[in-house]
């Protein structure tokens, strides 16, 4: 049956937009190699195009190479907002979803990929770059054999597509020890980080699907561009921001009770309590003063915006991130001995949201709190017009939700309709806190190492996480009918379980919405 | 479960004085010493008895940052109800009524009942404006007034459930009209067996709370 299955799905997958391949070790069972094989030839010669070796290097061979993109619709009426899209769209997106992740842990598996089962698989597979739209359009249409993600948790995932899943994984406590392929990966992440100028492009490649914990710290003081990519200069632009933002502080704290502050600073200081309540790092007072200090600078900094509730709640995933260094055994070494220092694997997020900081140096915690301080500063400066006076950013990025969603799941959107539910209501939180009341907080990290490996991730790719995080409770949608319902399940989204294999799935299909959408404002119009 | 009406409401004032909390106290019957931050609106339902008459309350809780003002201001568009609310242990929360006031009554129908509400009336010793004051402003600007603690739950029945009676009253009265939505009220379906009970938490029954307990 499984196997009559996979046949029709061939059959019917043909008729999606893009150049449909086989996928390879994400399917259950697998793929008969032979059945592949004719399929690989048949598609080849249909599409004139040679799929082995070759990337798409111009617009025109991608053209040609996704032209059958037009197809839809010649010998079925598949209308898209008819139901059978909607299944089809998310085997698609699960599809999707399975074949990124095992893309990207194969691109950093050269060596075992040789020898297995999958060594036949094309070229075409060989690269997928976050930053580039062509080439994991052929990718991100790639499909397998997923009909629900609840069917697909209940297959035998794991042994297909652990790495990138469990590599970065902050439950891990009592976690199994690394695979050989997770350590590869880190492997590949400290010679990038350890050399001389470290490539960036490749660094965002690499994280994109999740940055190994130990060394996220350093990772992300790059990709959020805090830190020089030249090796020599890391240390002294360290030193030399640190005493900066400890000179912001000398200068400018003493302000927080002069009468043009004092309703800023007052604000911060009775957010602060509320910021993670249930954390109980956050409830420590050494805590809760790095916080005002960072939140009150950076307001007075940027008059444009001030300090608007929910920039709080960003600055946590930073503090959390740079404190994880100092958790566990990695205290005590200087910058550059960390990078290399095996972080046991039962250090988990937990003990980070436990740790209790006066364990710490009064130095160790300036340098948390200067780092946390720049890296929140970049990340809002491409987001800055969600805090600006009526929050021009946050009114557009939901109206382009609710335009996006009524393209991708005219169902859910006429059902919303129905019940007089808008995008506003639910939405608005998403945008303000990026998401992160949604989720657990290492849900958060994982997601921040893709938005920070993506161009313009929190600004603009987040939008199509969002799209991709409401499908995902399209049944749950579907099967409440009134408002009072739909608005009770809208702000709290059953995520208490999730870990970083959602995460990954959320963030695969965001890459497929993005990639069909960002530069098809028409693709399907309704 | 069927109900008679449906009352809209929206809960405004400074940040920090209690909304989230008192909305919290009314549906679910439980107090959260630490609450997250509102950002935007949030909602909460729940179903009250007027008169032997059900009555659905939908309830929107807004973010009291200035900053949210524009995103909130268009609830009060189609709010039947409001609860105004400020924090006695600090004056400021006090002073800012005016502006609150007058947000409310620009943006919103003219009906619309405004409950003015002294929270945290189980502080006592931190008390910072007199009970007095509250009833002189409720007074000169034409609101109901009621001290409240969401911590000990004292009064919040009554706050939310006075309200609704209020409106009712200017329904009865033929002050409101029930066809127009735009005025946060609703006609229930009638003998139309609602789905939703038990899909929230929030959703309870309620026995008509008669008059004002003498707890604050």
């Amino acid at each position: 049956m499984a196997a009559e299955n996979s046949k029709q799905f061939w059959k019917r997958s043909a008729k999606l937009p893009g150049s449909i391949q086989p996928v390879y070790g994400a399917q259950h069972p697998p793929l008969d190699p032979r059945l592949t094989k004719n399929f690989i030839k048949e598609r080849s010669k249909v599409n004139a195009i040679p799929l082995k070796n070759k990337k798409a290097s111009s617009f025109h061979e991608f053209a040609r190479n996704t032209s059958d993109a037009w197809d839809i619709g010649d010998d079925e009426e598949e209308d898209f907002s008819s139901p059978s899209f909607q299944t089809l769209n998310s085997k698609v997106a699960l599809a999707t979803a399975a074949q990124v992740l095992e893309n990207h842990s194969k691109l950093r598996l050269k060596p075992e990929r040789s020898q297995s089962t999958t060594s036949d698989v094309p070229a075409s597979y060989k690269v997928i770059k976050s930053s580039s739209d062509a080439q994991l359009s052929r990718n991100s249409s790639d499909t397998c054999l997923r009909n629900t993600l609840h069917k697909q948790q209940s297959l035998p995932l794991r042994p297909i597509i652990p790495l990138v899943a469990r590599i970065s994984d902050q439950n891990a406590s009592g976690a199994p020890p690394m695979t050989v392929r997770e350590k590869t990966r880190l492997e590949k992440f400290r010679q990038l980080l350890s050399s001389h100028n470290t490539d960036l492009d490749e660094l965002r490649k690499c994280s994109w699907p999740g940055v190994p914990r130990e060394v996220r710290p350093v990772t992300w003081r790059l990709l959020s561009g805090y830190l020089p990519a030249n090796t020599e200069r890391r240390k002294l632009t360290l030193q030399r921001k640190r005493e900066e933002y400890f000179g912001f502080i000398e200068q400018y704290y003493d302000s927080r009770n002069e009468e043009h502050h004092q309703d800023t600073y007052r604000q911060i200081h009775i957010d602060i309590p509320r910021t993670n309540p249930l954390i109980p790092l956050f409830q420590q007072p050494l805590v809760q003063e790095i916080f005002e200090r960072i939140l009150f600078i950076w307001a007075i900094r940027h008059p444009a915006s001030g300090y608007v509730q929910g920039i709080n709640d960003l600055v946590t995933p930073f503090f959390v991130v740079f404190l994880s260094e100092y958790v566990g055994a990695g205290y005590g070494l200087i910058e550059e001995e960390r990078l290399w220092h095996e972080n046991p694997a039962h250090i988990g997020e937990e003990d980070v949201e436990n740790f209790d900081v006066t364990n710490l140096s009064q130095d160790i915690l300036r340098s948390i709190e200067a780092d946390s301080f720049w890296c929140m500063s970049k990340l809002l400066d491409g987001i800055q017009d969600n805090y600006t006076f009526a929050q021009p950013g946050i009114q557009k990025k939901v109206k382009a939700l609710e335009e996006l969603v009524s393209r991708i799941d005219e169902q859910v959107h006429n059902h919303f309709r129905r019940y007089e539910v808008e995008y506003l209501q639910f939405a608005f939180r998403w945008m303000n806190n990026l998401l992160m009341r949604e989720l657990p907080l290492r849900c958060t990290i994982r997601l921040w190492d893709t938005y920070q490996s993506e161009p313009e991730g929190f600004s603009h790719f987040h939008l199509y996480v969002c799209a991709a995080f409401l499908i995902k409770w399209r049944k749950e949608i579907l099967d409440e009918e009134d408002f009072q319902g739909l608005l009770m399940l809208l702000q709290n989204l059953p995520t208490i379980h999730w870990g970083n294999e959602e995460i990954g799935l959320l963030l695969a299909e965001a890459y497929r919405l993005k990639y069909m959408f960002a530069d098809a404002p028409n693709h399907y119009r309704r | 479960m069927t109900y008679a009406y449906l009352f809209k409401y929206i809960i405004i004032g400074d940040t920090g004085v209690g909304k989230s909390c008192l909305l919290l106290q009314f549906t679910d019957k439980r107090f959260q010493p630490v609450h997250d931050l509102t950002i935007g609106v949030e909602f909460g339902a729940r179903m009250v008895n007027i008169d032997g008459k059900q009555i659905k309350l939908q309830i929107w809780d807004t973010a009291g940052q200035e900053s949210f003002r524009s995103i909130t201001r268009s609830y009060y568009r189609g709010a039947a109800g409001a609860l105004l609310v400020y924090d006695i242990t600090r004056r400021e929360t006090f002073n800012h009524l005016t502006s609150w006031l007058e947000d409310a009554r620009q943006h919103s129908s003219s009906n619309m009942v405004i409950m003015l509400i002294g929270n945290k009336s189980d502080l006592e010793s931190r008390r910072d404006v007199k009970r007095e004051e509250g009833e002189a402003f409720a007074r000169e600007h034409g609101l109901i007034f009621m001290e409240t603690s969401a911590k000990t739950a004292c009064n919040v029945e009554e706050a939310f459930i006075n309200t609704a009676k209020e409106i009712y009253r200017k329904i009865q009265q033929g002050l409101f009209d029930v066809h127009n939505e735009a005025n946060g009220i609703k006609i229930g379906p009638q003998q139309c067996i609602s789905t939703s009970v038990g899909s929230s938490a929030s959703q309870r029954n309620s026995g008509d709370v008669e008059s004002n307990s003498g707890c604050c």
